[in-house]
């Protein structure tokens, strides 16, 4: 099927039509016999039965906008408590869940995703690859992702949400001390997004090492590829370690374990271990995708390559490496040893240098560059500045004695949104903006977006940058209201200020979306470069297309596409040596072999919630959930991952196979990556359910 | 040459101005605008803090240096480096520079350096920090609980916490200034985190373990503390307070406390009030001493706690405490003449201006016309002052009168005022975790109050 076709739905595959003999052929009979064949390519089925990575990664985004709305929304009713003391605009029950769930969102259904949302769009294309390596399992894992963050989110309707914090320290979190459902549906959601980034992880890890262009060795993939590898890493195994948690705690709530009953011997330190060894590699898996988008975007408007690229990916995996060793400095206080302590303040310490190589690094790019200030770049530039005042401020708890004063208090709360909203948001607003052509063929508003950069750089700095006095000054995290007279007033109600003034330059960014949209259709199409970029993606045509790159190309340098438009003289000058219009790639009817669509990866996802409801209200539901789901993975493992109609490719002569099928692509990374090509070799069992 | 929007270059630099203001000022705060903070961590008041605070600055001053040395190389780069936008030289690219080696190496290796310097730092802080106490520290058990701190000393140091000739005490820790506390903490339901910010940093009470910590106060006076580890509901309302005092004073406290609660005088308001504390559950849950001791969850007697964490506040010398209710109430006013305004003290002294007819003598009931005119005006009312804690000057003594306000609305509606979970919860056990509404009549509630304030 090309593009072409109209975009009409086959008469003969609606969703739940009984396939007829034609649409399939005796020996690839459909499964079950319930959904046929997915093969709209517009509308909304073919965004529910997509497994291409493009449209995954569109959606990863756009929920994640969704629940930043939400968890924005939480941090306005946050603020709006705290502007004044005593203020009774929410009760001390509500604040807890709005503070808990708020944390929650941000980390979990927004930073992550909007990571994933990256990853999946755009480190495929910046390895040349046609799609992931299981495109069904990526399916798969955003399904997941969404109903975990739904299903968390209906605790608002069913009961209240979670009221234990973010951390869910035991015994806190258990049945006596929060006897509603809320801490169920955060456990149970958590554990089915856990789901989605464990197979997404796996996925990732996989495609990165096995899917690459033809000639592009580990040290000539783009940096953002490069740290979503770390990322993906870091999520694999510091999942299964919440989840562990997770089930432990599932276990006391649900069947009245003990694992966290400290009347029974258990030690609630163990929780804090558990949560932190993953807590801690999280933070780093949130900030990564950002460093890496700002080590591609900032040599693109500095027009000079990026400094020390070996150190910056070096920094990335030692910073991957060394965050594993440092998760107890969250837990100085606790009560573990002053041996425990000191060590962990030390390896906290130490984290810092690679963090720091990677901050100087990105000025030495600017160094001598010939900076143009779009949208993106101050974005950048923002990331640059905002997370270094977080780093520095981590480096004061690192200091553990230190620590003990700060801990708890508003000063890690300003800290950690100087790192992850200065840090890993300002990146990936910067992405966004330089993306948004690559990825809907038109161009944000830049008069619009540096508003929205300004607005937001503005109003960021009001509400987080006095958080450290207050903290400093005595007021602890996690409270709903605070008195007059301990000094809290004024920086409080800056900070609320700035969270509204932030809140317009998010409606800012909204709107140019729109704005854009609207305006981009009287206006010129920005064509596969308009940033006069560097690496691979930007020389396929705007919006991507379905199939990619066709041809793939073989890659031969770090930034190859800049270095198929311009060349280096000895002493480091640049000259031109094609038009870009010579060397992207053009707009062309290709009829590429591509993972066909299906609707097993959404149905196995659902089930679910399903069960998960059935656990908290009725074990009935699970029995449901559970057929859904066996239903699921029955029609999953008996569909063919290839459309035998889309696959049949009457123009594609087998004997001009291109680099750019997949199966071949496959075949010739796996081989330049010197490993053995055990999953991937056959497009046949390409998108087998594996994960 | 580009053309610049004009309004969008003045907001820029509004932001940036603003942000460069902000930082300044959040500068100063930190340097010089401690005043009035009580929790503040930035102004020391004992050894322990003293250390922190000797760490706290060098390290402060290395990031100042960085933080200005990163944020002036960016902006230099940011404006020595801008696209200047002439079209002549549109096409010129700037020269290429990969790397330099000896570049990464410099600055991987300086701030490895400096962070040796305050890793170094840090180890001998965090040795003087755990050192073993002096044997001649005074040694408490503090236990939190949900929301309120419980403290037993040893003050016969036979190494029993609470026991026989020990005092035990809610929320208020009163210790002999410029003497060590070795604190051994644990909690009785879930995790919490006792900060006194002027003494030392904090340190968790964890359920079924003890953690070690000390405290010393260099001065005598009062340092409040707040709880910093998230403890459900009324976190934001778990308060203490440590309050020095000379050795003698610390005697005189000590003495007075291992005394059992003082029996009001029969016939008055405060014996009336005695009364309705142990004909209501008040009894069954709070301890005063020589009044109910057979009545509280104790495992000896056999009688089992209605609270998840088996208990609540001994209010056997309430009324020499300065605060109640996890410290987030002041029990006295700060002066004894000057009664707040539509608040009259038992007892009264003076007419309240604005408010005739409403005088109370000492036993609650209304006084008549002729005795409440021979009284002189009261000076102007006070403002309440939640800052300074004051305390009732010594036994019996009427001066700085009881908050009646503060108490009988506590008294009135406790989760109204303070939210807690008194609803006894099946999941727990039946157990509740704080005190019910026990629908006193206003009667009650006078009696009560003028009991509670007799218990000095």
């Amino acid at each position: 099927m090309t593009d072409t076709l109209p975009a009409t739905i086959d008469p003969e595959g609606g969703a739940l039509a009984l396939p007829s003999g034609a649409s399939a052929p005796e020996d690839r009979a459909a499964p079950l016999g319930v959904f046929s064949r997915p093969k709209t390519k517009t509308g909304w089925r073919s965004w529910v039965s997509t497994v291409d990575h493009k449209k995954i990664g569109i959606m990863y985004g756009a929920t994640a906008i969704f629940f930043f709305i939400i968890g924005g929304s939480e941090a306005l009713l946050i603020r709006a408590q705290l502007w004044a003391p005593r203020q009774h605009l929410l009760s001390a029950e509500a604040y807890n869940q709005v503070y808990t769930m708020h944390g929650t969102t941000m980390v979990f259904l927004v930073v992550m995703p909007i990571g994933a949302a990256f990853a999946n769009y755009l480190m495929p294309l910046q390895i040349g690859a046609r799609d992931v390596a299981f495109p069904r399992i990526n399916a798969f894992s955003f399904w997941c992702f969404v109903c975990g963050g739904l299903f968390l989110n209906t605790s608002w309707f069913l009961g209240g949400g979670a009221d234990g914090g973010w951390f869910m320290y035991a015994p806190n979190s258990g049945v006596i001390y929060s006897p509603t459902h809320g801490i169920d549906f955060w456990n149970l959601g958590l554990i089915i997004a856990g789901i989605a980034s464990l197979t997404g992880a796996v996925n990732l890890i996989v495609t990165v090492l096995n899917l690459r262009a033809p000639g592009m060795g580990l040290m000539k993939m783009p940096v953002f590829t490069w740290m979503t590898l770390v990322t993906q890493f870091l999520l694999l195994f510091a999942i299964p370690v919440i989840t562990a948690a997770q089930f432990l705690l599932l276990f006391d709530r649900q069947f009245g374990a003990n694992f966290f009953n400290v009347k029974e011997g258990a030690n609630p330190l163990l929780w804090e271990h558990l949560f932190w060894i993953f807590g801690h590699p999280e933070v780093y898996l949130m900030i990564l995708p950002a460093f890496g988008l700002v080590s591609d975007m900032l040599p693109v408007f500095s027009r000079k390559p990026i400094f020390g690229y070996p150190f910056i990916v070096f920094s990335g995996v030692a910073i991957g490496f060394m965050g594993w060793g440092v998760w107890a400095h969250h837990m100085f206080v606790s009560g573990i040893g002053p041996v425990s302590v000191m060590v962990f303040s030390l390896t906290t310490m130490f984290i810092a240098v690679p963090t720091g190589v990677k901050i100087l690094n990105w000025t030495a790019t600017m160094w001598g560059g010939k900076l143009k200030f779009d949208t993106p770049m101050l974005f950048c530039i923002g990331l640059i500045t905002m997370f270094t005042i977080g780093g520095l401020s981590g480096v004061t708890h690192s200091v553990a004695p230190a620590d003990t004063q700060q801990t708890d208090t508003y000063y890690i709360v300003a800290h950690f949104h100087y790192v992850l909203f200065g840090g890993a948001f300002l990146g990936f607003m910067g992405g966004f903006y330089f993306y948004w052509p690559k990825v809907f063929g038109y161009m944000l508003s830049e008069t619009l977006g540096k508003w929205n950069f300004w607005l937001m750089l503005l109003g960021f700095n009001l509400t987080f940058g006095p958080m450290h006095i207050l903290g400093l000054q005595g007021m602890s995290r996690r409270v709903y209201t605070y008195d007059a007279n301990y000094g809290f007033d004024v920086w409080n109600k800056i900070a609320t200020v700035g969270a509204f003034t932030l809140a317009a330059s998010v409606a800012f960014f909204l709107f140019n979306i729109f704005y854009s949209y609207k305006k981009s259709k009287t206006m010129e199409k920005p064509g596969p470069d308009p940033w006069d970029a560097r690496t691979i993606e930007w020389m396929i045509p705007s919006p991507t297309p379905e199939y990619n790159f066709d041809p793939v190309p073989t890659i031969t340098h770090l930034d190859e596409f800049w270095y198929r438009k311009y060349g280096e003289t000895e002493d480091g000058r640049l000259v031109r040596v094609a038009a870009t219009e010579d060397v992207a790639q053009p707009v062309h009817d290709a009829d590429v072999h591509l993972p066909a669509p299906s609707y097993w990866p959404l149905v196995t996802a659902v089930s679910l919630p399903i069960i998960a409801y059935g656990l908290i209200f009725s074990l009935w539901l699970c029995i449901i959930g559970g057929l859904v789901l066996i239903t699921g993975l029955w029609g999953w493992v008996t569909e063919h991952p290839d459309d035998p109609d889309a696959a049949h490719h009457g123009d594609h002569d087998p004997g001009e196979h291109t680099p750019g099928d997949e199966h071949d692509a496959a075949l010739d990374a796996t081989s330049d990556a010197g490993t053995e090509p055990s999953v991937t070799t056959d497009a046949e069992t390409e998108a087998a359910p594996v994960g | 040459m580009k053309k610049r929007n004009p309004l969008r270059l003045a907001f820029g630099t509004f932001v940036v101005i603003t942000i460069g203001v902000l930082f300044g000022v959040m500068t100063w705060s930190f340097i010089a605008w401690n005043a009035n903070k009580p929790l503040t961590t930035l102004t020391p008041q004992g050894p322990n803090a003293q250390s922190i605070q000797n760490l706290v600055n060098p390290v402060f001053a290395i990031a100042a240096v960085v933080f200005v040395g990163v944020m002036g190389m960016v902006l230099l780069i940011v404006f020595k480096f801008r696209d200047k936008g002439d079209l002549e030289t549109e096409d010129v690219m700037p020269a290429q520079l990969h790397g330099r080696t000896w570049a990464e190496i410099t600055w991987t290796a300086i701030p490895a350096v400096v962070l040796l310097v305050v890793a170094l730092l840090t180890v001998v802080t965090l040795g003087e920090l755990n050192a073993e106490p002096k044997p001649t520290a005074l040694k408490v058990k503090v236990e939190g609980q949900q929301w309120w701190w419980r403290f037993s000393y040893d003050n016969n140091d036979d190494g029993v916490y609470g026991g026989p000739g020990d005092v035990v005490t809610a929320n208020e820790l009163v210790i002999p200034a410029g003497r060590e506390i070795a604190l051994t903490e644990t909690s009785n339901d879930v995790i919490h985190s006792f900060w006194i910010p002027a003494l030392n940093g904090k340190k968790d009470a964890v359920p079924g373990m003890t953690t070690d910590w000390k405290l010393q106060a260099d001065g005598v006076g009062v340092y409040r503390g707040q709880c910093t580890e998230f403890c459900g509901l009324s976190h934001a309302n778990m308060r203490m307070v440590v309050r020095a005092v000379n050795e003698a004073d610390y005697l005189r406290w000590t003495e007075n406390q291992k005394l059992d609660g003082r029996k009001p005088a029969a016939g008055t308001l405060a014996a009336a009030g005695e009364e309705v504390f142990k004909g209501q559950l008040c009894s069954s849950c709070h301890l005063i001493r020589g009044v109910n001791d057979e009545k509280v969850s104790n495992p000896e007697t056999g009688v089992k706690s209605q609270l998840v964490s088996g208990v609540a506040p001994d209010l056997t010398h309430f009324g020499s405490r300065g605060t109640f209710a996890g410290s987030i109430f002041n029990s006295h006013y700060p002066n004894p003449t000057n009664p707040v305004e539509g608040d009259i003290p038992f007892g009264q002294t003076c007419k309240v201006k604005g408010v005739p007819g409403t005088g109370l003598d000492a036993n609650g009931k209304p006084m008549d016309e002729a005795t409440l005119a021979k009284l002189p005006d009261c000076p102007p009312a006070n403002v309440k002052d939640t800052l300074n804690i004051t305390y009732a000057s010594a036994p019996g003594n009427p001066d700085n009168p009881v908050d009646r306000t503060s108490l009988g609305d506590w008294l009135r509606d406790p989760p109204g005022v303070k939210p807690m979970a008194p609803e006894p919860e099946p999941q727990a056990g039946g157990l509740k975790r704080g005190m019910p509404n026990l629908k006193l009549s206003e009667e009650q509630i006078n009696q009560l109050v003028a009991y509670l304030d007799s218990l000095k």
